[in-house]
């Protein structure tokens, strides 16, 4: 009873305060975001204006590749509207077609900024289009998918899990040590410290805290960007172990300084090492084995898993469970810490 | 005994730079113990050490019937502390303050709306604790530790920082404590504090205790015994003092009082902060 007492009050002290609505308010912030302005996919055409010095047979072929490859190309009359274009839009770029002594010569314009692999790109993607157009030509690579069936979220739920790892899991992290070092300057731990409750029941009460904050902030946002594309019995389990992992950390890390200044340097590096989870995620051939062995790895996978239609059970309940587990240690380490630190 | 402290050392630092130093007393059952000191002289050291806040290093000391090196929690059922330090939670009423703390305990406990009104915040008993001033945050965090009915009750300079008329309702409430029976560790550097609630007191510097003993010993031990004597002299007002001690004196006392002309009459035992002084050497600001 202590402990939910302890509880309510903290929940109490909380919705009167500034944190809770801090995460809360970066979830809608980010729904907002993700809605309003992410698209449902990111289209990565590039505008082409274009103007064709051609003649007969290589105007009308040119002319035909463009309109097939459905390419976002302005046809220009001469190469100087080409380049006032280019000026007017600098995420375009522009192309002269002309017939040089029997030979097709393309001629690029680029703004100036694009790197040489973008340039590459560019170029092979323009020239595939009209090699099509040579007779005898044929496509020698061929493409074979392991799983035909795989499932593929769209960009915009695709950016859910990361926002689940790192504001619903991770934040609580930053904010369960503000409320610790909040009641160490108030001097209320010292007061509850000479009551008969104990230091876990004082830290789980803070822990709960953060799972009602985390719970709420992912829930909101997963409904409103994901909808009912997502496995929620197992969203929440999975919310409920990382969200305990996260504040657990926290605690463990805050139990090893006095002030909220000198723990801050440490909470915050926690969560940029964590936050490199993401980039793996988002380039799946770079994961090397110093990102791999980080927690938030396995985290952002498995709240995928959650949003796909034939979810990986096997692959959330590991998370669950691996979660659980390390929150207990953390959080025993943390009790152990505080009964010594707590109240000096 | 309700309190025993027997060789106690604490070091802030974990070394031989010692906060108290060899520090022994015992307490009965019923008494106002005084603690007395300057700042930093190791009051609240010793008292962090009492109430479990700060681990006990070296000595052996016992509350309420438990060694706090092993006490269990449920001791906490048997004491209250009030600090000098209020600690309130800002965003609380002051009820709910109270409200909250209450349900930790496992013994019966007080209503909080009476003891708000025992230390007169029942008019704002509905009004966030931030919003309070100094004092009434000091007389919410008092009131606090009472809610237990504590056996042994710890307060921690219970009166600084409060007007004239509510640090006599807090003593007024002490000495009621004391009637019913309650235990009392009382640390200050209020001598007049200490000389009106303590039955007896320590004096505390450099984390050393210099001297245990009841006011009154201290001061038939330390003071002067004169006694200052205004009277009126062929109608003039005269002011004299004269030992109690020499034989001349106390024939012209006698005379003085037996003539009918004495208008105002002091005895002139010393304060405890002139026996502090005496036997410290040092202040107690």
């Amino acid at each position: 009873m202590k402990l939910l007492y302890s509880f309510l009050k903290d929940m109490r002290l909380a919705t009167r305060g500034f944190y809770f609505y801090l995460e809360l308010g970066f979830a809608l912030i980010f729904v907002a975001v993700l809605i309003f302005v992410v698209p449902e996919n990111f289209e990565s055409s590039v505008p082409v204006y274009a103007h064709l010095d051609l003649e007969g047979p290589y105007l009308a072929a040119a002319q035909d590749s463009l309109a097939r490859e459905a390419y976002d190309v302005t046809l220009l009359d001469s190469r100087q509207e080409v380049e006032a274009g280019l000026a007017d839009n600098r995420s375009s770029v522009g192309l002269v077609i002309s017939l040089e002594g029997g030979r097709v010569v393309y001629d690029y314009i680029l703004q100036g900024y694009e790197n040489e692999k973008f340039r590459n790109i560019i170029k092979t993607t323009i020239e595939a289009g009209f090699a099509r157009n040579v007779p005898g030509y044929s496509e020698a690579a061929t493409v074979t998918t392991l799983d035909a069936d795989a499932e593929v979220l769209s960009d915009r739920l695709n950016i859910l899990p990361v926002f689940l790892g790192l504001n619903a899991a991770f934040m609580g992290l930053f904010i369960i040590a503000s409320y610790i070092f909040l009641d160490k300057d108030e001097g209320t731990i010292r007061a509850f410290a000479v009551t008969p409750a104990t230091v876990w029941q004082y830290l789980l009460s803070k822990m709960g805290v953060m799972l009602v904050a985390g719970l709420m902030s992912g829930l909101v946002a997963t409904v409103l960007v994901a909808g009912t594309a997502a496995n929620y019995l197992h969203l929440i389990l999975l919310l409920i172990a990382c969200n305990a992992f996260g504040s657990a950390l926290g605690l463990l890390i805050a139990s090893f300084f006095d002030t909220m200044v000198k723990a801050m340097g440490w909470l915050y590096l926690s969560v940029i090492v964590l936050a490199f989870a993401s980039v793996s995620y988002y380039m799946p051939a770079f994961s090397p084995l110093a990102i791999r062995i980080l927690p938030s790895y396995p985290m952002l996978f498995a709240f995928r898993e959650t949003l796909y239609q034939a979810s990986d059970l096997a692959y959330i309940y590991y998370n669950v469970l691996g979660f659980s587990a390390a929150a207990v240690v953390l959080f025993l380490l943390a009790n152990w810490r505080f009964k010594k630190t707590l109240t000096v | 005994m309700m309190i025993s402290c027997d060789g106690l050392y604490h070091s802030y630092t974990h070394n031989e730079k010692y906060a108290v130093r060899n520090v022994s007393f015992q307490i009965e059952k019923g008494e106002v113990f005084g603690f007395l000191g300057p700042s930093g002289a190791g009051k609240s050291t010793t008292q962090g050490v009492m109430t479990g806040l700060l681990q006990l290093q070296k000595g052996d000391v016992t509350v309420a019937g438990e060694n706090v090196r092993k006490a269990s929690r449920a001791l906490f059922n048997k004491i209250g502390v009030s600090f000098e330090q209020s600690n309130v939670y800002g965003k609380l009423t002051a009820l709910e303050n109270l409200a909250f703390y209450r349900r930790l305990f496992d013994v019966p406990t007080r209503e909080p709306a009476e003891l708000l009104e025992l230390v007169g915040l029942d008019h704002v008993a509905k009004q966030r604790a931030s919003e309070f001033s100094k004092g009434m945050k000091h007389r919410l965090t008092f009131a606090r530790s009472m809610l237990n009915n504590p056996e042994m009750w710890f307060l921690d300079e219970p009166t600084t920082g409060l007007d004239p008329a509510i640090a006599s309702v807090i003593k007024d409430i002490v000495k009621a404590e004391k009637e019913k029976g309650t235990t009392v560790f009382l640390t200050t550097h209020n001598m007049f504090v200490a000389d009106e609630l303590c039955d007896r007191v320590a004096f505390i510097t450099d984390g050393e205790l210099k001297l245990v003993d009841s006011p009154r010993n201290l001061k038939l031990q330390h003071g002067e015994r004169m006694v200052e004597v205004e009277y009126r002299d062929n109608g003039d007002l005269r002011k004299e003092t004269f030992s109690f001690v020499d034989e001349a004196d106390r024939r012209q006392i006698n005379q003085i009082v037996n003539s009918g002309k004495v208008e105002m009459m002091h005895t002139k035992e010393a304060t405890l902060e002139q026996i502090f002084i005496k036997v410290t050497g040092r202040g107690l600001e």
